[in-house]
């Protein structure tokens, strides 16, 4: 098993907020939170992808994971909710800052075009409405061999008894379909309330109809592997990376290089396809 | 699509009755083989305060070493080797290491070296060990298993050099340890422990004296006059001043005693914390054998032993991990005839006890 992590943590303005919601998560003994950013275009007018606030300009001390002696990891992801196929743009350069990508399909199309073509890391399931389409084991085990994680979030359920009857329906014709492979568990939280310790999301997992073992991995190994996947969509085979240097004054912080990423000599990193190999 | 919640993670409970007096019996092999013990918790019924030779032996109990951020590799160094594993036996565990998310260590008196390591750790090590046993579909842990006192393991041997420059080179280990040395105690270790920041601790012995306590009437001859469960369960829940009313007004617990019971006017409820060693829990059974010896209004004492959550091995040796919860305890039930009943439990991931 790996160290639990919770890749959804929704990005408030307020910075006292967000630092709550990351103590707690350190102290409920997650090892690693992402803190998503949420972009859903509109027809109406357009809306730039938003940049993510680096990480040391929103939490001043990174707190320490309980029971362990390091410091939590925090990093950024971007949501796209997609109601048209233009919404997402591949290799967009926004989205090199971000280093988990995910994307919420609304329709059946999007959701086989998201499965089998496009270059992301996870595939959000809503869980806030009754499911527009039904799971087709076609992409659903497409989506799987690319190395594709599905994810369920469960702070809708925490708030609302509608949202929890939609999450638990929608989670559970999920696993009916990917029979518990590649699924991911996190919360949406917006408050330190809405987060729950690991081991009590590895019970709700049951209540999805995940195995005992399938939930567990659902907090730690799977997502491991989703942000190993994440760290080699941007490299080359999983190899080589490019970073721009700062020359001009106006530079974004890039994300580090993968391959420089561990202070070991030159080790073997996983595929790009099958990460969790 | 309905989701089956009838099943719970695997338990496994081993259940053994004998007595001390007959020569068969294998209480002191049970006993010794749980290395890592965590805490040892004592009810003595119809009894207000310790008698003054198990106070004793609480006191008498051998302390122990947390080294913070020690090397893994020190405990291949030859001096320790020499003065600590070679002669008696060394007991170490890392600290503050969960199992099921970190690399985990630990040195049995027998010298072997366990460590359990997550699968960048392990391929960077590049020594020969196995997969977990409970790995469900990803292989994502790997037990290294080596014998320091093997031949091969002997300093300057091939297999001590890979190891000893996997450790100091390739996978830089470092975590905070255990350790502790019998019969030698501080003074074998004292080579090592001056070279890192080092602190001596006692166990931890706090006792707590119970009033008006439900009791199961307990039959030394008769294994199944209560079921080995529902002791268990309520054992635990009087070590854990937990009520055991089920009072209808109360929600939060609803364990009982079971039946047939009597009640007990006082009892006394004694735990001991810390790393503490296989022959002080001897010892003690010993201490708690002559008490029973006096005649008593109650004719049973119970001990339960717990092993460490986050310990690499259990048993023997064996592998151990933590599903949901990583339980490897053993409950001792003595009576005055000097009979007893053992229950042995584990949880999911991990192998039947002796």
């Amino acid at each position: 098993m790996s160290v639990f992590m919770d890749l959804n943590l929704s990005f408030t303005a307020d910075k006292k907020l967000l630092q709550s919601v990351v103590e707690t998560a350190a102290h409920l003994g997650f090892s690693t939170v992402a803190i998503n950013y949420v972009f859903e275009p509109t027809a109406k007018k357009k809306q730039d992808i938003p940049s993510p606030t680096p990480i040391n300009e929103l939490i001043d001390q990174l707190p320490v994971v309980q029971g362990r002696s390091r410091p939590i990891r925090v990093l950024n992801r971007l949501t796209i909710v997609m109601s048209d196929s233009s919404h997402f743009r591949p290799n967009a350069a926004e989205y090199r800052c971000f280093d988990l990508l995910a994307v919420q399909p609304t329709t059946d199309k999007l959701f086989h075009a998201a499965c089998m073509t496009y270059d992301v890391d996870i595939i959000c399931i809503s869980v806030t409405e009754k499911l527009p389409f039904f799971f087709k084991r076609a992409p659903v085990n497409g989506a799987v061999d690319r190395g594709v994680v599905f994810e369920v979030s469960y702070s809708a359920a925490i708030r609302d008894s509608t949202m929890r009857r939609y999450t638990i329906a929608n989670a559970v014709s999920l696993m009916d379909t990917c029979k518990g492979k590649n699924v991911i568990l996190s919360s949406a939280a917006e408050k330190p309330l809405e987060l729950r310790g690991p081991y009590d999301i590895t019970n709700l997992g049951l209540l999805f109809g995940l195995s005992d073992g399938d939930a567990k991995e659902a907090v730690s190994s799977t997502c491991r592997s989703v942000v190993l996947h994440a760290e080699t969509r941007r490299t080359a085979s999983g190899i080589i990376s490019t970073m721009r240097s700062c020359s001009e004054s106006s530079c974004q912080q890039e994300a580090p290089p993968a391959a420089a990423d561990s202070e070991a000599p030159a080790a073997k990193r996983a595929k790009h396809q099958l990460p969790d190999d | 699509m309905s989701v089956d919640l009838d099943q719970t993670p695997r338990s496994l409970l081993v259940c053994d009755r004998s007595s001390f007096l007959n020569e068969k019996n294998r209480i002191s092999s049970q006993v010794e083989q749980l290395h890592f013990n965590y805490k040892v918790s004592l009810l003595l019924p119809e009894c207000s305060s310790a008698p003054s030779h198990l106070d004793a032996v609480f006191n008498s109990f051998n302390s122990f070493y947390l080294i913070r951020n020690m090397p893994i590799y020190e405990l291949l160094d030859k001096h320790f080797l020499k003065t600590a594993v070679y002669q008696g036996s060394v007991y170490g565990v890392s600290y503050r290491t969960r199992i099921d998310e970190d690399n985990c260590v630990a040195l049995m008196p027998n010298g072997h070296l366990s460590l359990s390591l997550d699968k960048d750790s392990f391929e960077l090590l590049g020594v020969e060990g196995k997969p977990s046993r409970f790995n469900h579909r990803t292989t994502c842990r790997y037990v290294v298993c080596v014998d320091l006192t093997d031949s091969s393991m002997a300093p300057g041997g091939r297999g001590y050099q890979r190891l000893l420059t996997g450790l100091r080179s390739r996978l830089q280990l470092k975590t905070d340890f255990l350790l502790s040395h019998h019969p030698g105690g501080g003074a074998s270790l004292q080579d090592l422990l001056s070279r890192y920041d080092w602190s001596e601790h006692r166990p931890d012995v706090s006792s707590h004296t119970l009033t008006d306590l439900s009791c199961p009437a307990l039959q030394s001859c008769d294994l199944q006059s209560c079921d080995p469960h529902s002791l268990l369960e309520w054992i635990g829940a009087v070590d854990a001043h937990i009520s055991c009313e089920n009072s209808s007004s109360s929600f939060l617990s609803s364990l009982v005693c079971p039946e047939p019971k009597t009640t007990v006017s006082r009892a006394l409820s004694v735990s001991v914390c810390g790393l503490l060693l296989p022959q002080d829990v001897h010892r003690l059974i010993q201490q708690i054998r002559y008490y029973l010896e006096q005649p008593r209004l109650e004719s049973w004492v119970s001990l339960t032993v717990h092993g460490f959550v986050d310990s690499p091995v259990s048993w023997r040796g064996n592998e151990h991990g933590v599903l949901r919860g990583g339980e490897n305890f053993y409950s001792l039930l003595i009576f005055h005839d000097q009979t007893y009943q053992l229950h042995l439990a584990t949880g999911a991931h991990d192998t039947c006890p002796p």
